[in-house]
């Protein structure tokens, strides 16, 4: 069980799903990639697609050739979209002009393996390169520069040049010279690799205050463990395709919530894992019907927020709150609803589709037997 | 907003290289000047003689198209040209360089040019202050000065411990050199001797039984708060085809011209100068081009932060005229030392002007800023996409 209190992680449990004013950082529809030319034309990415909202911190991981650092250069414009569309920070990047493509470029943050500082510039001028680009005044980059400097560690080397800098300082010094514009996005190619156990977590926090007070988006390729629990979603990548794409930290904060519920405290960590992953959220105002008796019914609901009123026949029959779950007897018995459920208040309700939910019901007896005792209870 | 030197920074930050840079260059600065140093002093000492002169327009006959070529005028057209209002005088120089023959002791006998003047004639500039002195000795017979930028075969002794005078034969008469003067050689001339109308009217009696009747050069002084330009024209509206009427600048203009026009020295030279250039365009081309390829991940990475290619246009060039400048400040002290030394061995007038050194300078740029373009093309060639 979480330490948080139930009604926190409820609340950031809430947070991590998408609203209809939900920004889209990267979106990626339908995205074929080729290398070479003729007969020697080779295809590397193969109908991609991918949305990530604003804020989000994504881990891509996959065996090296999978296609992850193509699609990363993709979104990065430092390729041509050749098929499909990508669209990064509200830009289309299919057939985007010269111009376009530079003025995109400076609201990105890159990160590369190879930290590529100027052996001929001290820390402090390797990072205003990246501050002069966008015009930022001497007065204003100077102070923002020594401080990221310093938030890395390196306030007492800030005019040291490459040369008399270690490799993880060199690194940072390249992370600072990426995130220092507050870019929108920030691209990452094993950011920590050259780093110890404590500048790795300095820049992945770094990282998470970025993503949470500027809704900047960061995409990490990384085969770093150690910082996988900064994700919130995981992309795997295996020839070409993406093979799975978990919003991990919503998981994680939904089987917390999932696991106070009698029902599922039956599955497995693994199962409920699973199951979490299928749940989608749908918010209902005050007033409205959820669902209504006699209709056909396919969906699952847990109550996440708010409070229902179970009503048969016009007559109120009882009232549920967070955490209660409804509508499974039509889905068992493929019935149609046998009560209307109204929300009383504002209600946000966790929802599983039929066939995920009778997946679960075949993997799980004592799930099954949990829900037999559930519905009987009520009776 | 104060932006980050780069182009500086890169060039600098290995002192050795930029040293080696810096070498480099100079040597094509320093080849550049001595080959347009040697050209301008081939084609100046075929005028030295005329920039010694104390006038401002110079009459000759029309077809002396190279002062070489020795036709010349009546005389009297000299006392024609000094009635014209504006004209302060008109004074003659004689020359003779086809018939006259110097020998000393055994020695053979050598051409050498005979100028002859009027002693009361100040047509000298005299800048040296070497003639006023001496032109007293001049009265006597069979006296003359000699040029002591002549060529040693002739036998005479300029060195500052010298005796004089030394006597020679000039045409198989007697002569006694008094002292020296400067002026120096050409292509068509090993030595000069100046003497006394008088005396030269001894030595080349086969110019007619006046000897001075024949004038070679006239050389008008126009009178104060007259143009030059205006005078010229009268006369030579006046005297129409029998003489032509120059400025001194059009004259020696127009025989550098002439030996430009008629010998390969222009080509020979500008050959050499372009092999300066080309050589600088490769040292440099190798510099830059090196200074390019060890920064290729770093000057990617600025395209992926979105730097884009005018500014690394911007950059290169820059590069490329620091590089020039850094070379051309030692090449042009080199320089400056070896035309001394160049012009005392050979005694050719080695000069540096404004113009010359700024031809240089140009060309040093444009050599840089040529093997920066040339450069560029692998900075365009720089990937970002290579660097994830």
């Amino acid at each position: 069980m979480s330490t948080e209190s139930p009604h926190e992680s409820l609340d950031a449990l809430l947070a991590t799903w998408p609203t209809a004013d939900t920004v889209l950082s990267i979106d990626v529809q339908q995205v074929n990639h080729h290398y070479g030319s003729g007969e020697m034309r080779k295809q590397v990415l193969f109908d991609n697609h991918l949305q990530v909202r604003a804020g989000e911190i994504v881990i891509m991981t996959g065996p090296s050739g999978s296609g992850k650092t193509t699609l990363l250069t993709l979104m990065g414009t430092l390729r041509s979209v050749q098929e499909g569309s990508l669209k990064v920070l509200g830009t289309e990047l299919f057939g985007l002009g010269t111009a376009a493509t530079t003025e995109l470029r400076k609201r990105i943050g890159f990160i590369f393996q190879a930290h590529n500082l100027f052996e001929s510039l001290t820390a402090f001028q390797n990072v205003g390169m990246a501050t002069e680009l966008l015009g930022i005044p001497t007065s204003e980059a100077k102070p923002q520069i020594e401080q990221t400097l310093h938030r890395l560690g390196l306030g007492q080397r800030l005019h040291y040049r490459p040369k008399a800098l270690s490799g993880g300082q060199k690194q940072r010094v390249a992370v600072a010279r990426g995130i220092i514009h507050r870019p929108g996005l920030i691209l990452a190619d094993e950011p920590t690799a050259a780093l110890d156990a404590e500048s790795g977590r300095e820049v992945v926090t770094i990282f998470q205050e970025l993503a949470r007070q500027h809704q900047c988006t960061i995409v990490i390729v990384t085969h770093d463990n150690r910082i996988l629990d900064v994700a919130d979603r995981i992309v795997s990548m295996v020839d070409g395709r993406i093979v799975s794409n978990v919003l991990v930290k919503r998981n994680q904060l939904l089987s917390q919530f999932l696991v106070q519920i009698e029902l599922f405290r039956v599955l497995s960590t693994s199962a409920l894992t699973k199951v979490a992953d299928k749940f989608d959220l749908q918010s209902f105002p005050a007033g409205s019907e959820i669902i209504r008796q006699g209709d056909v019914g396919d969906l699952f609901y847990v109550i996440g927020s708010g409070q229902v009123a179970i009503e048969m026949d016009g007559q109120q029959v009882n009232r549920l709150g967070p955490g209660a779950f409804f509508g499974e007897v039509a889905l068992i018995r493929d019935q149609p609803r046998n009560a209307t459920v109204r929300a009383v208040e504002d209600a946000r309700c966790f929802v599983l589709h039929k066939a995920d939910f009778q997946t679960i019901l075949q993997q799980s007896t004592s799930f099954e037997e949990e829900l037999r005792k559930a519905i009987f209870s009520r009776q | 907003m104060n932006r980050t030197p780069l182009a500086w920074k890169n060039l600098t930050y290995d002192k050795w290289r930029l040293f080696v840079a810096g070498c480099g260059i100079a040597f094509a600065v320093v080849l550049m000047f001595q080959q347009r140093g040697f050209q301008h002093a081939l084609f100046d000492s075929t005028v030295e003689i005329v920039r010694e002169l104390d006038c401002d327009l110079v009459l000759l006959r029309p077809n002396r198209f190279a002062l070489s070529v020795e036709t010349r005028f009546d005389r009297h057209l000299l006392d024609v040209a000094a009635s014209h209002e504006g004209v302060a005088a008109a004074r003659p120089l004689y020359i003779e360089s086809l018939a006259a023959r110097l020998r000393r002791d055994q020695q053979r006998a050598q051409p050498i040019r005979v100028l002859g003047f009027h002693l009361g004639d100040p047509i000298f500039l005299d800048r040296d202050g070497d003639l006023a002195p001496q032109l007293a000795a001049l009265t006597a017979p069979a006296t003359a000065l000699m040029d002591r930028l002549s060529r040693a075969e002739y036998g005479f002794d300029f060195s500052s411990s010298a005796q004089w005078p030394q006597t020679g034969e000039l045409n198989g008469r007697q002569l006694a050199v008094e002292g020296t003067f400067r002026s120096g050689r050409d292509f068509a001339h090993n030595g000069n001797l100046l003497m006394s109308a008088e005396n030269f009217a001894t030595y080349f009696r086969h110019r007619g039984p006046d000897p001075l009747g024949q004038v070679d050069l006239g050389l008008v002084k126009v009178a104060a708060g007259h143009s030059h330009e205006q005078l010229r024209e009268r006369l030579q509206a006046s005297f129409g085809a029998e003489v032509d009427v120059l400025t001194r600048q059009a004259l020696i203009e127009r025989e550098m011209a002439m030996w430009d026009r008629n010998t390969p020295i222009g080509v020979i030279f500008t050959v050499g100068t372009l092999m300066g250039f080309v050589v600088g365009v490769i040292i440099c081309y190798q510099v830059l081009a090196t200074s390019i390829t060890d920064h290729l991940s770093e000057f990617a990475t600025l395209k992926a932060m979105g730097y884009d290619n005018p500014y690394f246009v911007r950059l290169t060039i820059l590069q490329s005229v620091y590089l020039a400048l850094l070379g051309f400040g030692p090449g042009l002290v080199l320089s400056w030392g070896l035309f001394q030394f160049n012009a005392s061995y050979t005694a050719l007038p080695m000069i540096l002007t404004v113009g010359r050194i700024a031809f240089v300078l140009v060309a040093t740029l444009a050599m840089c800023i040529l093997s920066g373009l040339l450069a560029l093309r692998k900075l365009f060639s720089a990937d970002p996409a290579s660097l994830f």
